[in-house]
């Protein structure tokens, strides 16, 4: 079925653990490293509690119970509920037209509805509030925000739409269901995972999201954790909206857990994707292409063409451009390596949780999705404080971003290697250790490579999201550090857009090459296909 | 079982990711603190970067020393600076607003600087102890589009804003620093309850922006005709579009309103700081006449050493006749925070 999405967002139709996946004794050397990600998890939420505990219980209580609070707390519940729906609306749709329907055009539309990944969501807004007011505000903050987030949606959906077992459509067909009771009781069921998976990230992005909401004048609870930090050096009630956004996170967190359980479809055998007919549109053909081009025309014209706008425009143009080169060489020197350490930290822990690490591992892999609604700045605060505590040595080092990397973004690296994990029998190993090798060199020969094709496109969206990276970057980077990303955001807060548009083309571009092997390692899952087979045989 | 490239595939991807994550530590120096890097000295910015860079530029030609820098806000560079304490790699702290240099004072964070160097500019912009330094003002001023507004319509005072006749005319930014600096200057000259007074009614009538640089570029923009702003955002705005295409203007309200605000931006040196010496040199050459120069030069703000003449078309200094309060007055602005909160804004 469609392991292909597995790779990315954890949430696809993955074969259950077989009986014999039953309580084993882990390797100690697991257990110690699954203790790394645990205490790097544990830092921003003890941060937010200890200051959460500077305002005292009063204090607590008048700030949750503030008129302005409760303003908060509706705008971001608002904008959180209404981009997740709209973003799965259209994300499914495209994906059903795409990939099911004889719509003119599908290989280009794919394209186009993935390129939005590319556009980080600050650039488009800020493309979009420079039209004029109207866009400013909640609904617009809405209407740009779903255009640029339903690709994570749509993305998935058509992998499992391409990758579904088309049998039991037949099978509905041919006893005399329509394609629309079809539709909604065979296909809407099975890529049900897929689509949640992808919503999901999407609720979890629109509750950490800063840039562009400042820009369109929103105010959530994350733009009011930034303001007050802004306005006092020291703030318990920034610390206090912390938590509040850690409990909105908390459904985000196991719903994950809960659309993947939902998943336990046995199926009988792999069936071969054989060619299926395609859904005639007939005179939804030209509404639908019209609808498709406005999309288009939001998610991805109007951004771009103000970039353009900037790239060619304004006296500010051209400066400062000789640092473009080391902008863009701290953005990969940071992004690449920090994939690899969050994928490397949250290895063990996802390994801890599927091989009966008890009820205390499962919580503990829980937690990163809890902190992954968290925006990067309350991260970057717990850093400084336990660094300069505990290890002072290492401040303003790569190492203290690179672990806020790892904390902000390790439910993105859990996932895709969850997703492979599952597929790879522990009793491999077990065959690896009577064959006289020892726990760790089972571990490393046997298990480490059956995981490794499989989570490419978990990585790419680790580096896509660590290239935007901003406030971590800015708090944590070694002095004289800058990325595309930093540099971005100093030019346009002096207002020399025409300087920034180079370093936003620049960012937009490099950030094409995780979103095309994301793009292609989730819907042509062959790469999948191939590392299944041993385990059939 | 499994391929054996898949083995190498691992192995090499190992190997790449170990030397992508070794090969910037070996060019930077490896996991040491900035401190470590010796003669660099190292700056914390909050202040805009075409005017740090300019003054980085001209110091180290003229001195030999490197510079680096960590740019940020304002205030959350106060705040690590807090937070690292004793074990902060910063030797200097140029500040875009006084309250942050104020609070690092208060704190003791801050060394006393060269009596020279103090000397430079005017007593009332730098601290009283002799921590900080201002080194240029700005201005606070009223920005208003041209096609919707009428100057001579503008009212008398700042607080005449927070009214319903200016109802969804009105742009303000409560986080902005400069604004809690407005805040403190009515509360100082007007009283604390004029000032919650006059916030309540702002953010009943006014329209809440994320800076003064977007609620200058709205009023560009034609989205709203009126905004509460530093004077350089719409110098800045006015030069990347271009004086003949600009569609704002600026307003000063003067005789003594707060509307009209002079706030400083300025510099301390760390008492932590590793590179004393060079700082002390920095800032004193941050008020040479040189230094002013390349610093005024880059950015639409008063130089305060005198003598001094800034290329951009600024009112002149003299006609301003801002409200009648110093830096050291407006302290920390944490007054300014509660009543923002009481008002509902923050």
């Amino acid at each position: 079925m469609s392991e292909s999405f597995g790779d990315l967002a954890h949430v696809i139709a993955t074969p259950r653990p077989r009986r014999g996946r039953r309580r084993r004794s882990l390797p100690p050397f697991l257990v110690l490293a699954a203790l790394v990600p645990t205490v790097l998890i544990a830092l921003p939420i003890v941060y937010v509690l200890i200051r959460s505990a500077d305002a005292g219980w009063s204090g607590i209580a008048d700030e949750l119970f503030r008129q302005r609070t409760l303003m908060l707390f509706w705008n971001t519940s608002v904008l959180t509920f209404s981009v997740t729906i709209l973003a799965l609306l259209i994300g499914v749709a495209g994906a059903w037209c795409t990939e099911r329907s004889d719509l003119p055009g599908r290989a280009l539309w794919r394209i186009l509805f993935c390129l939005p990944l590319a556009m980080p969501a600050f650039v488009a807004s800020f493309a979009w509030k420079s039209i004029g007011p109207a866009f400013q505000g909640l609904p617009g903050a809405i209407l740009i925000l779903s255009m640029e987030s339903f690709p994570l949606v749509f993305l998935p959906v058509a992998a499992a739409l391409r990758s579904m077992d088309p049998g039991p459509e037949e099978v509905s067909r041919s006893l005399g269901q329509g394609p629309r009771a079809t539709f909604l009781k065979v296909i809407v069921p099975r890529a049900l995972p897929a689509a949640g998976g992808g919503a999901l990230l999407v609720t979890a992005h629109m509750l950490s999201e800063f840039g562009a909401l400042s820009l369109l004048r929103v105010q959530t609870l994350t733009t009011a954790i930034f303001q007050q930090y802004e306005l006092q050096f020291d703030n318990a009630s920034a610390a206090v909206l912390s938590a509040m956004l850690m409990l909105f996170c908390l459904p985000v967190a196991f719903g994950e857990i809960y659309l993947r359980g939902s998943q336990r479809r046995d199926k009988v055998g792999r069936s071969a994707v054989r060619g299926r007919r395609l859904a005639q549109l007939g005179v939804w053909t030209l509404p639908t292409l019209a609808f498709f081009a406005l999309i288009a025309v939001i998610s991805l014209g109007v951004p771009f063409g103000r970039l353009g706008y900037w790239l060619l425009r304004g006296v500010s143009a051209g400066r400062g451009l000789e640092a473009i080169g080391p902008a863009l060489w701290g953005s990969l020197s940071l992004a690449i390596p920090g994939t690899f350490v969050t994928t490397l930290v949250a290895l063990p822990l996802v390994l801890v949780a599927l091989r009966g690490g008890g009820r205390i591992a499962r919580l503990a892999e829980r937690l990163p999705y809890v902190v992954h609604g968290l925006p990067g700045l309350v991260v970057a605060l717990a850093l400084v404080y336990a660094s300069i505590r505990l290890l002072p040595a290492v401040y303003q080092t790569r190492a203290v971003l690179f672990a806020a990397y790892a904390i902000l973004f390790m439910p993105l690296a859990q996932s895709a290697l969850r997703a492979s994990a599952e597929l790879v029998s522990p009793e491999m190993e077990d065959v690896a250790r009577t064959l006289g090798r020892g726990a760790f060199a089972a571990f490393v020969s046997v298990t480490l490579p059956a995981l490794a094709p499989g989570f490419g496109a978990g990585l790419a969206l680790v580096a896509l999201e660590l290239m935007r990276e901003l406030t971590a970057t800015l708090i944590l980077a070694p002095t004289g550090v800058a990325t595309l990303a930093t540099e971005v955001w100093s030019l346009t807060s002096d207002g020399a857009y025409a300087a920034a548009a180079p370093f936003a083309a620049a960012l937009v571009l490099i950030s094409g090459i995780p979103v095309y092997v994301f793009t292609l390692r989730t819907l042509d899952p062959r790469g999948r296909r191939v590392r299944k087979s041993p385990q059939r045989s | 079982m499994y391929p054996a490239t898949r083995r190498a595939f691992l192995r090499g991807a190992a190997l790449g990711g170990a030397a992508l994550i070794g090969g910037p530590a070996l060019v930077t120096g490896g996991v040491r603190p900035a401190r470590a890097a010796g003669a660099t000295l190292a700056v914390y910015n909050g202040q805009h970067r075409p005017p740090v860079e300019a003054l980085i530029a001209a110091f180290s030609a003229a001195t030999g020393i490197d510079v680096s820098v960590r740019h940020g806000s304002s205030a959350q560079l106060a705040s690590q600076l807090i937070e690292e304490g004793d074990h902060s790699p910063a030797d200097l702290f140029w500040s875009e607003e006084s309250p942050s240099l104020f609070a690092l004072a208060e704190k003791g964070l801050l060394a006393p600087l060269q009596a020279d160097t103090l000397a430079a500019v005017p007593a009332e912009y730098s601290a009283k102890d002799g921590t900080w330094i201002g080194a240029t003002a700005r201005c606070r001023v009223v920005v208003y589009n041209k096609a919707a507004i009428d100057p001579k319509t503008l009212p008398a005072s700042v607080l005449d804003f927070a009214s319903e006749a200016y109802a969804d005319k009105v742009a303000f930014a409560p986080a902005s620093g400069a604004f809690q600096q407005q805040i403190m200057a009515v509360m100082i000259l007007k009283g604390r309850d004029t000032a919650l007074s006059w916030l309540k009614g702002l953010k009943r009538y006014g329209r809440v922006y994320n800076s003064d640089s977007a609620a200058v570029e709205a009023v560009e923009g034609g989205d709203i005709p009126i905004a509460l702003s530093n004077n350089y955002y719409w110098h800045a705005l006015a030069r990347e579009i271009g004086a003949d295409d600009v569609q704002s203007a600026i307003y000063n309200i003067g005789h003594g309103d707060p509307g009209t605000l002079i706030t400083v931006s300025g510099a301390g040196v760390l008492k932590t700081a590793s590179n004393a010496e060079a700082a002390q040199r920095f800032v004193a050459y941050m008020v040479s006449a040189e230094g002013q120069a390349a610093i005024v030069g880059a950015i639409a703000e008063y130089p305060l050493r005198p003598g001094v003449v800034s290329p951009f078309p600024l009112t002149p200094f003299e006609t301003l006749d801002p409200a009648p309060v110093t830096p050291n007055q407006l302290g920390d602005a944490e007054a300014a925070l509660a009543l923002l909160r009481e008002a509902e804004l923050a």
